[in-house]
């Protein structure tokens, strides 16, 4: 007996985890059928169904297949002079559409005539019985008939062919006769045309309308299958191990929680990868098929060069992919008690993520560079302007300068920067998977109690992260459908929206949980006396009325006076409100109601779900983060985001510090008071311009600079007042 | 070897309330020592054991084990300990070898160090035979060895098991009490929770007796069963109370 092992490097424990997890994961049917059998099924049926459904979409026979050999048998007593007659058709007429690749006319016997057909070794049988040639002559119409073979496609084939044939036959009869009767072929022909310029005529079918919707429906179909790729290994990882009891020698590993869970990274990305290669495989296979047995003339409007940049870019994208995707699923799983548990929470956020991906296909949203960095959407937007430009689909973005308009140049903007956001979310991902992975109460306690479908669980001190994460979704659910129902007056639409959209959600999941209301809505005094808790009360005051002005200052520094029309119209009907109402209601329904409702939502409710009991530092601010985030989100339009999920950081931090919900509300209804403030001071000259001039040209430094003063005072203050409540024991 | 002060791990239910766990259990393990850790479902044995192999975060108190605190030295705690959890932990899909192997790397060795340290490991705990085949397809007795297996691997001076031998046969049971008497031979020290008294009896040094969360008696066998017919088990319920008499 050793007393000291030998020391493991960080990275020995790292590949031991993986390397253990790969193993189990490939020893899994699930995990394979998933990950490589899936994708090797699913573009193969797709291609068929795509297949079928362009030949069909080929209406025109003519040009629906390509020309081929034609064999013709003509008996009859005319049959020699027709068939002289048809071998002299003149060039015009033999290059017309349908007419075949090759014509064999030979004539023959009627019973010679009728075994060849049946044995297929002619594609039609023409019987030209006497008097056609003279028929064709004069001014009648000759009746031929034409006999095919049973087999429907040469048959189906030949008789396209036949009928340019006679099409032509009848055209040269035309022209003699009217050169009999001394007209000249020109009363045939009152118009003439040529084209010059554009590309070749495909002569057939061209898809380029289609290849871009269904380019974009593989990519999400792609980015779909990489999540579900994910989908059981994660869960397996953590979940399973769980469930299987094997997780608490895993814990035993010597190394931290965040060797553990990238161990498991590692082995979780390692398959969703082969899910990938499995994939791309699949897709260049059924390519190849496809194009194999795609109507020749049926344009896909794509050359190997663009399909090879655009696999370029796609790789490395799509890889990023993988690792969010495998980050996202370990993250849900590790916040899951059971494998059930697990599958019902991460299906729905799978969909949810398809969705992501699927907006990458709206039009005009690729056209900004950043939407690449926006996971699931960001990586189908990149690979998809590759292909296609985002302003105009039917264009094809690389390949040769001097054809279509293309710029020729790869997006390696858009890619770096969905690289990044890639690696950046991960990392996020992971770092939470660490911190909720060793939580006790998920490791422990076990699933919740068995409940029937319709009862309440068992009352709550706080709600769970999954409950925040709940009330945020169904929040952003109703603030969407509130939008229809919203009425015209705004005074109407504040109060609607804040009761639909946050209101009623919340005293739902309350009501159904039994939380505790003083611990999730921190409803205490800030700080250990009154003085100090009214201090830190006006120093939120203080800070919230300062960053207003920050905030519209860095916007207005970065983004200039240019303004969505959304936003620019939100701030015109805002503005009018506040001109336009008396202040005591507008300072009620601007800066009062949010505040209240607002706080108890997302610094009362989903802070207090996320950042858990007594949690460490480092999951606090991961909590705030988030619900930061969220509320930057609520407020829907992009350019308010930077500044709502600052105010939203700073509330939270608030919360934190003084366990108390009192300093957000307060800072928060003084931060949307500003504009009020600033209507009162900018007075009609607020409205004269186009839009709001004070705010729409550059705030004037004294502002900034007291806006930056109140702002800093009040953190102070803030910090000061509450330094004893911040250091004493969390309370349990 | 193993040192715990004062121990106290509360948790909070899911109604608010407190659950004291473990309310201020003090025990040690020397070297060369075999406690035994005796309670009813519930009284805290497994929070405890749980709490030495850094699973738990103690709410008060400290547990050391070589040295190393499991608040402020998880990672060293986990190398100078080996445990063996109530439930096997042995994944089902691998096989003996590869646990042991994998372990073993966590822990630092490769190569053929590694490779030598399986075949003893195997030999030793009579797995030999079935080393390549996956746990799934083991007997209960050969899967908790393989865990017995996966906590020595990196030869740990302090070994903590949970009920080992509560999945395991009455041969079984006696084969796993063996080798631990064996690995006590060697100088470890060792923590063992169970309620099947009459296996450990004759077995361990010293018993301690829990019961909700606090300790109710420990000593020697003599100590704690002098003079009383019954042994072990009368003892253990003088200690746990009337109320716990079936």
């Amino acid at each position: 007996m050793n007393d000291v092992p030998p020391v493991p490097g960080r990275w020995q424990a790292v590949r031991a985890i993986a390397r253990r997890d790969l193993l189990e994961f490939v020893r899994d049917r699930r995990t394979l059928f998933v990950t490589l059998l899936m994708p090797m099924a699913m573009y193969p049926v797709l291609a068929l169904s795509s297949l079928l459904s362009v030949r069909s979409a080929l209406d025109d026979p003519g040009a629906a297949r390509p020309p081929a050999r034609l064999v013709l048998a003509v008996s009859g007593a005319d049959a020699l002079p027709l068939v002289a007659r048809v071998r002299s058709l003149p060039d015009t007429v033999t290059s017309g559409a349908g007419w075949p690749e090759q014509l064999e006319i030979e004539a023959v016997a009627f019973d010679a005539a009728d075994r060849m057909r049946r044995e297929g070794s002619v594609d039609a049988w023409i019987e030209a019985p006497r008097g056609t040639i003279t028929g064709l002559d004069a001014t009648g119409t000759v009746s031929l008939e034409v006999q095919l073979p049973d087999v429907e496609e040469v048959g189906s084939r030949a008789r396209d062919h036949v009928t340019a044939v006679l099409r032509g036959l009848a055209d040269d009869a035309r022209r003699r006769r009217m050169g009999a009767a001394g007209l000249p072929e020109s009363v045939l022909e009152p118009v003439a045309f040529a084209f010059s310029g554009g590309a070749a005529a495909p002569g057939g079918l061209s898809l380029r309308g289609v290849v871009p919707i269904a380019a974009g429906a593989v990519l999400v179909l792609l980015a779909l299958l990489m999540a579900t790729g994910a989908f059981y290994p994660a869960i397996d990882a953590i979940a399973g191990e769980k469930e299987r009891g094997t997780i608490e020698t895993l814990l035993m590993a010597p190394c931290s929680p965040g060797d553990l869970v990238l161990g498991k990274f590692l082995a979780v990305l390692a398959v969703t990868l082969a899910t990938l290669a499995a994939n791309v495989v699949s897709i260049a296979l059924t390519m190849t098929v496809l194009l194999r047995f795609m109507p020749a003339h049926a344009a896909l409007g794509l050359d190997a060069g663009t399909v090879a940049a655009a696999a370029a870019v796609a790789l490395p994208a799509f890889v990023g992919l993988a690792a969010v995707a495998a980050a996202m699923s370990l993250a849900v799983t590790a916040a899951s008690k059971s494998v059930k548990e697990a599958q019902n929470t991460l299906t729905p956020v799978i969909l949810l993520v398809s969705g992501l991906a699927g907006a990458a296909l709206l039009p005009g949203l690729g056209s900004s560079p950043w939407v690449a960095a926006v996971p699931f959407t960001g990586q189908v937007a990149v690979t998809r302007s590759v292909l296609f430009e985002a302003d105009d689909p039917s264009r094809r973005r690389v390949g040769p300068a001097d054809e279509d308009g293309r710029d020729g140049s790869l997006p390696l903007v858009p890619l770096a920067i969905t690289l990044v956001s890639s690696a950046l979310v991960s990392w996020l991902l992971l770092r939470a998977t660490a911190l909720v992975v060793t939580d006790e109460e998920i490791l422990f306690r076990g699933p919740d109690a068995v409940t029937s479908g319709w009862s309440r669980p068992m009352p709550r001190a706080r709600p769970t992260a999954w409950q925040g994460f709940g009330a945020a979704l169904a929040g952003f659910a109703a603030l969407w459908y509130v939008q229809g129902i919203a009425p015209a007056d705004l005074a109407r639409a504040i109060l609607v929206q804040q009761a639909v959209a946050i209101l009623l959600p919340l005293a739902l999941l309350a009501w159904w949980q039994r939380v505790d209301a003083r611990t999730t809505f921190a409803l205490r005094w800030p700080a250990p006396d009154a003085a100090r808790g009214l201090v830190a009360t006006g120093a939120a005051a203080l800070a919230g009325g300062g960053l207003f002005f920050l905030g519209a200052a860095a916007l207005l520094a970065v983004r200039g006076t240019g303004m969505s029309p959304e936003a620019e119209a939100l701030s015109r009907r805002l503005f009018g409100f506040m001109r336009d109402t008396p202040p005591w209601q507008a300072a009620l329904l601007v800066s009062v109601v949010p505040a209240l409702v607002e706080e108890t939502f997302f610094r009362g409710w989903i802070l207090t779900a996320f950042a858990g009991r007594s949690s460490p530092p480092g999951r606090r601010a991961f909590a705030n983060v988030a619900q930061a985030a969220l509320f930057a989100l609520f407020h829907m339009l992009p350019e308010r985001m930077p500044q709502t999920f600052a105010l939203g950081l700073l509330l939270g931090w608030l919360t934190i510090r003084s366990r108390s919900l009192f300093p957000a509300v307060v800072g928060h209804a003084v931060h949307n008071a500003m504009p009020l403030a600033l209507v009162a001071w900018a007075g009609d000259a607020a409205f004269d311009a186009e839009l709001v001039s004070p705010l729409s040209a550059a705030l004037p430094t004294e502002i900034v600079a007291a806006a930056a003063v109140a702002f800093a005072v009040g953190l102070g203050a803030f910090l000061g007042a509450t330094a004893e409540t911040a250091g004493s024991p969390r309370p349990r | 070897m193993i040192d715990v002060v004062d121990l106290v791990k509360h948790y909070r239910a899911s109604d608010g309330g407190i659950v004291r766990a473990v309310d201020g259990v003090s025990l040690s393990v020397s070297p060369g020592e075999m406690v035994g850790l005796l309670g009813a479902n519930g009284a805290g044995k497994t929070t405890t054991l749980r709490v030495l192999a850094t699973l738990l975060k103690p709410t008060s108190g400290s547990a050391t084990v070589a040295g190393h605190d499991v608040a402020t030295d998880p990672v060293g705690v986990r190398r100078a300990l080996g445990y063996v959890s109530a439930t096997t932990g042995v994944p089902d899909r691998l096989a003996p070898r590869e646990i042991l192997a994998t372990y073993g790397s966590m822990h630092g060795f490769d190569g053929s160090a590694l490779r030598e340290r399986i075949d003893v490991l195997l030999d030793v705990l009579g797995l030999a035979g079935v080393a390549d085949r996956p746990c799934g397809r083991l007997s209960s007795g050969q899967r908790q060895r393989v865990s017995l297996g996966r906590a020595l691997v990196h030869d740990p001076p302090a070994l903590v098991l949970d009920e080992p031998t509560s999945a395991l046969d009455v041969v079984g049971s006696r084969d796993l009490m063996a080798f631990l008497e064996r690995l006590r031979a060697e100088g470890r020290a060792i923590l063992v929770s169970t309620h099947r008294l009459h296996e450990i009896e004759r077995r361990c040094d010293r018993f301690v007796i829990i019961d909700a969360g606090r300790i109710v008696a420990q000593g020697t066998r003599e100590q704690l069963g002098a003079g009383r017919e019954g042994g072990l088990e009368d003892a253990f319920f003088a200690a746990i109370g009337p109320g716990a008499v079936p």
